[in-house]
């Protein structure tokens, strides 16, 4: 092998090596930092809304006198924090929901409510650390590596190197010192990024196990095509062309394929339906909603007699029925994204940019199964909830301010 | 009987399926100029290249000190410095720093004071040997690209056109420069179509056409190949 | 300008008889025509099943049998939003925002099951939408076809020997910019045809015919960004480089860019957030369910002085009725000024975003042609308007019919028996107030005033790249001559 050190030097002092670093390196530290920013807003924000849901809650339960009122009135904050490597892959955080608002009535009128902010900000995608990995650092060893032999060729120097170097493998040597570069200069913002944060040492060599893996992957691509054309600008051309192969066509065609393949039920129509049964309970014999609800229920057999025009238990209980009658549609719906997620992953194999997004939102917990998770843990407490109400509700419980104290409260899942 | 450093044995060349040197034969001992000379594309720089390992011969062989070109370039580069024709050397880095990182690629160890005195022997502006080699003229980035063939000390010598864009007086130093490195049993293989240059320097010339070795001069016992004559076998020879 | 058009059919030439130049161009026509048929395809079929969807929910509303006027108000109503005609070209900001709208009395909620809400994730660069391909593949393919046309001239020194044999400076690098511009027009012909089929689902004329020349000019801003820095460039490949790097930065770097700084400098309140400070602000309000609220005293006796009555069951209306419908109004005020300020921020933060136009074309272009299409922010915040106006408009004539065609004594004794309760129904002719939803972009006219500016920023990107390449072109002529 060629002096490292005399390579390095020479490295140093090649104004394109320069530029195309330092760039990588601010990018890289900007993605960082905003996404430091924005996991910091996030935390800041839950601590915000949780302190102001309470204060409501309290306020709204002090003048209730009765346990309908008191389950319809508290509202509860339920969120998923971001976890510490969440900045570096704002995933599917930026246009999923991670918090909701959420009270006793039916849940599936209130958990595809989507607090994601500005539509046309999500469109233009995150400059986040993934996007820096996953789509620059291509681009970036494409400018580093494309001219590596071309261009000594073009500058007659290429026979001088080879017949010179008594070792052998200088243009090995530089691809390698020039991608290590890169792979410093775009690691090192996010090492500093995951140590600040304290994230685990798996996550955060996960991460940094895509971006290596990206960097050979693409360094490969190069040292291949620039062996075998002669032309700097054609090099650049073909990789360019496999770049976006494997950046654009390969996601697009799988996104189509995975859509086409994994049908999902339309959301509108899971809404129209549960709304339907919802409401249509109103005119129906109180049986109609009573029955299904003790089939789910045993326990509140002996108390399921409505006598009055309106109860509570009664209202509770169509809600819960009105869940009910979705529920197939639900799990569908949650099966089918999670099935098309699962064939998303199989298509990634294909792609190393998709790859090594998905990597990262997964070591970052901002991927599509981060989401379940938290659709799941607010199912769960929503769950929690109406076992906690309805021993009031049927009266097997007084209800009084005391009995209120004892309510659920929200504590996020963790993976 | 002491083997010959550098032999071309029924040398054939193929580029793009066609014959660019085809059936040479040449020899050459230690301490020897021998220069190819031709016009252009007669294959004056596939023998080089040849000779240094970038290309494989179809038939024949290229040898150095005996050992096949083709198979054993590592020892051929070690033993050899090459002058490409108007050579670039990196053109944002300064002369002694272009030398100084060839002379690191080629594994030499030269002090300051020996880069230093190499510049001088090429004639190369004091005040210039600091600034970047963009701003230099093709001649003196020659001189540089020479300075480093002599600094690597190589025991042969291949030279591509040489005295390309250097001036009369760099001319005549530079062939000053090749004999004195000559007597002291540096072999040297050049390749031009300075007929008056080839003269000067070397023992032997040998005449390329369209590939193929037409003709061969030797020097008188401490004279010098007459110009004229190979003018004439050259002019000659491109009549046909 | 003989000259120049003889230099361009000379550049044409050159693609044509390369590989490289001949197989981008019919790989760039290849992706036009696939993303075009592909999103159209797509956004029909979205338009099919919300229109399909709006009829069954506007149905199923005027089909429910008689009841009680309040409980039509909680039954509620759906408005689905309907794609723009030009969502073909460029579908904006739809897949990011909700589609369905759930109506009723004294909420706001907010819209629904955005299409990227099951949509399988792949990143941004998974949309190839056409105006996706038009905005940053476009670029590609006319950087990867002419980094070379001025460069290599240089390189090879023929620009010496053409400018010595009389061509102008300038005649050459006009030639090479309409060489350029000529491909970008050749593959602007599928998205010409695409819009003309927007015509026949309602677009205007002026629109389509605007929105073709935004995107014109943009390509025409790449050619000439092309040709002046070939012209700049002694190396082909540097040439390269420089307009790959400006690629990086204008079409990938940017808008997400654009985006963080945008959220960074203009954080917004969430919703939630927006909600508790509504629930905080009605607190003081009076509960439209509840006629014997302190906070309706003065509208009982303003209604026992305009009719000459002191009891409520003596007022000709249903008080009840009447304090539903005033106590909704004052809400939907308190609810609208939050909603506007929400509207407002995100109109601030896409502003932001609008305002770093000037750091790249394709930003510009991509507002541009989102406004135009009515794909963008302010065609969604005038979704939610309608669908508030909807909503408003149903639950207030639900009130009225309330206060009107249900007796006051028949309303309060509603719970007495299941008889009692049947007599505090009014009829199904009564949910004939409904109104038809149908969500249309913005009329041409304004869509286009809003478009303006960008087009005004495209304008001055061509300046700019006019003016660099006429003037590298000179200096080339200059130093070719020294």
């Amino acid at each position: 092998m060629p002096s490292l050190k005399n390579e390095l030097w020479l490295a140093s002092r090649d104004r394109l090596v320069q530029a195309t670093v330092l760039v990588a390196f601010v990018l890289s530290a900007v993605a960082v930092i905003v996404g430091l920013n924005t996991s910091h807003q996030q935390r800041m924000l839950i601590e915000r809304v949780d302190a102001a849901v309470a204060e409501d809650r309290a306020y709204v339960l002090a003048q209730q006198s009765d346990p309908g009122g008191a389950a319809y009135y508290a509202y509860h904050f339920t969120y998923d924090p971001p976890s510490p490597l969440a900045f570096a892959a704002q995933g599917t955080r930026g246009s999923l929901p991670w918090k909701h608002r959420v009270r006793m009535l039916a849940l599936e009128g209130q958990i595809y409510e989507a607090d994601t902010g500005n539509p046309e900000l999500a469109m233009g995608g995150r400059l986040d650390f993934a996007f820096v990995v996953a789509v620059l650092v291509p681009i970036f060893l494409i400018v580093l590596l494309y001219d590596g032999q071309a261009g000594e060729r073009r500058g007659r120097r290429f026979e001088l190197l080879v017949a010179t170097d008594q070792q052998g493998g200088l243009f090995a040597l530089r691809a390698i010192l020039r991608a290590g570069l890169l792979f410093a200069a775009v690691g090192a913002p996010f090492l500093l990024g995951a140590v600040i944060s304290g994230a685990g040492l798996g996550g955060t060599l996960t991460v940094l196990g895509a971006l290596g893996l990206n960097v050979v992957f693409w360094a490969v691509c190069c040292a291949f095509v620039a062996l075998r054309l002669s032309s700097g600008p054609t090099v650049a051309a073909t990789l360019i062309g496999l770049w976006l192969t494997l950046a654009l066509a390969v996601p697009t065609a799988g996104k189509l394929l995975v859509e086409g393949t994994i049908p999902v039920p339309v959301g509108g129509e899971l809404l129209l339906t549960q709304r339907e049964a919802v409401n249509d309970a109103w005119d129906l014999p109180k049986e109609a909603t009573m029955k299904p609800f003790v089939e789910h229920h045993p326990e509140w057999a002996p108390y399921a007699d409505i006598s009055l025009g309106f109860e509570w238990k009664w209202y509770y209980a169509f809600q819960q029925v009105g869940d009910q009658t979705v529920e197939d549609q639900s799990k569908a719906l949650r099966e089918g994204i999670a099935a098309r997620d699962r064939m998303m992953g199989t298509v990634a194999l294909l792609s190393p940019t998709l790859l090594s997004e998905r990597l990262i939102s997964q070591a970052a917990e901002t991927d599509v199964a981060a989401y379940q998770a938290y659709e799941r843990c607010v199912r769960d407490f929503h769950r929690e909830l109406r076992m906690f109400h309805y021993p009031m509700l049927f009266e097997t419980k007084p209800f009084s301010q005391e009995a209120m104290a004892e309510l659920p409260s929200f504590t996020p899942c963790t993976q | 009987m002491t083997e010959h450093v550098l032999k071309a044995q029924n040398l054939t060349v193929e580029r793009g399926g066609q014959k660019v040197l085809s059936d040479v034969s040449f020899a050459i001992d230690e301490g020897e100029v021998f220069a190819l000379l031709g016009g252009n594309g007669a294959g004056k720089s596939t023998t080089l290249l040849t000779f240094l390992g970038f290309l494989a011969p179809s038939s024949g062989e290229a040898f150095v000190q005996g050992q096949k070109a083709s198979e054993n370039t590592r020892h051929v580069r070690q033993q050899s410095a090459y002058l490409p024709e108007s050579a670039n050397l990196y053109p944002h880095l300064n002369a002694r720093e272009n030398l100084r990182y060839f002379l690191s690629l080629a594994g030499v160890k030269r002090s300051e004071a020996e880069v230093e005195a190499a510049l001088d022997d090429v004639s190369l502006r004091n005040d210039a040997r600091g600034a970047r080699l963009e701003t230099y003229s093709k001649g003196m980035r020659q001189k540089v690209a020479i300075a480093l063939a002599i600094l690597r000390e190589a025991p042969i010598l291949f030279l591509d056109e040489p005295t390309s864009g250097l001036d009369p007086v760099a001319i005549d130093e530079f062939n000053t420069l090749i004999t004195k490195m000559s007597e002291g049993g540096t072999t040297v293989l050049m390749v031009t179509h300075d007929v008056y240059g080839a003269c000067q320097v070397a023992g032997r010339i040998g005449l390329l056409r369209r590939g193929q070795f037409v003709g061969a001069f030797e020097a008188p016992e401490g004279g010098q190949i007459s110009p004229d004559e190979v003018h004439a076998a050259f002019a000659r020879e491109h009549q046909q | 300008m003989n000259a120049a058009f003889l230099v361009a059919a000379d550049e044409w030439r050159f693609w044509l008889r390369s590989k490289l130049g001949l197989a981008a161009i019919i790989l760039a026509l290849l992706v036009t025509v696939t993303s075009l048929v592909a999103n159209a395809s797509r956004i029909s079929a979205a338009a099919e099943s919300r229109a399909q969807l709006q009829a069954v929910a506007e149905e199923t509303f005027k089909n429910q049998p008689a009841r009680h006027p309040h409980r039509m108000v909680h039954y509620g109503h759906y408005v689905f939003r309907a794609p723009a005609p030009l969502a073909v070209v460029d579908p904006g900001v739809d897949p990011y925002t909700g589609t369905v709208m759930f109506l009723e009395g004294h909420h706001q909620n907010s819209a629904t099951f955005a299409p990227f809400f099951s949509a399988a994730q792949a990143g941004v660069f998974a949309r190839l939408t056409p105006a996706m391909t038009y905005q940053v593949l476009i670029p590609l393919v006319l950087i990867i076809v002419g980094f070379a046309s001025l460069a290599r001239e240089r390189e090879g020194g023929t620009d010496r020997q053409l400018l010595t044999s009389g061509l102008a400076p300038c005649d050459l690098w006009l030639g090479k910019v309409l060489a350029l511009a000529g491909l970008g027009g050749l593959l602007l012909l599928p998205l010409a045809f695409v819009s003309i089929q927007a015509l026949s689902m309602g677009e205007g004329a002026g629109a389509v015919s605007a929105f073709l020349l935004g995107y014109a000019v943009y390509l025409l801003i790449w050619a000439l960004l092309i040709a002046a820095v070939s012209a700049g460039s002694r190396q082909a490949s540097g040439a390269l480089l420089t307009l790959m790097s400006l690629w990086l930065l204008f079409c990938v770097v940017a808008p997400p860019f654009a985006a963080s700084v945008a959220t960074a400098s203009a954080p917004m309140a969430s919703k939630i957030e927006t909600d508790l400070a509504v629930a905080k602000a009605l607190r003081t309000a009076g509960d439209g369910h509840n006629a014997n609220d302190p906070a309706f005293n003065r509208l009982r006796s303003n209604l026992f002085e305009q009719y000459g009555v002191d009891r409520v069951e003596d007022l000709p209306v249903n008080f009840r009725g009447v304090v539903a419908e005033a106590a909704e109004a004052d809400l939907t005020d308190t609810m609208n000024s939050f909603a506007d300020e929400t509207m407002q921020a995100e109109m601030a933060q896409s502003s932001i975003q609008q305002a770093l136009s000037f750091i790249s074309p394709q930003l510009a272009v991509r507002h541009f042609s989102m406004s135009l299409a009515g794909t963008d922010l302010r065609q969604h915040h005038r979704f939610l308007h309608e669908a508030e106006n909807a909503r408003f408009d149903f639950v207030q004539g639900l009130n009225r019919v309330h206060a009107e065609e249900l007796s006051y004594d028949a309303d309060i004794n509603r719970n007495a028996s299941a008889e009692a309760g049947q007599r505090a129904r009014v009829s199904a002719e009564n949910w004939r107030v409904l109104n038809a939803f149908s969500f249309e972009p913005a009329p041409a006219g304004q869509r286009l005033a809003s478009a303006t500016p960008y087009l005004f920023v495209l304008a001055v990107w061509t300046a700019l790249c006019a003016f660099v390449g006429i003037s590298r072109a000179k200096d080339r002529a200059e130093a070719a001559d020294a």
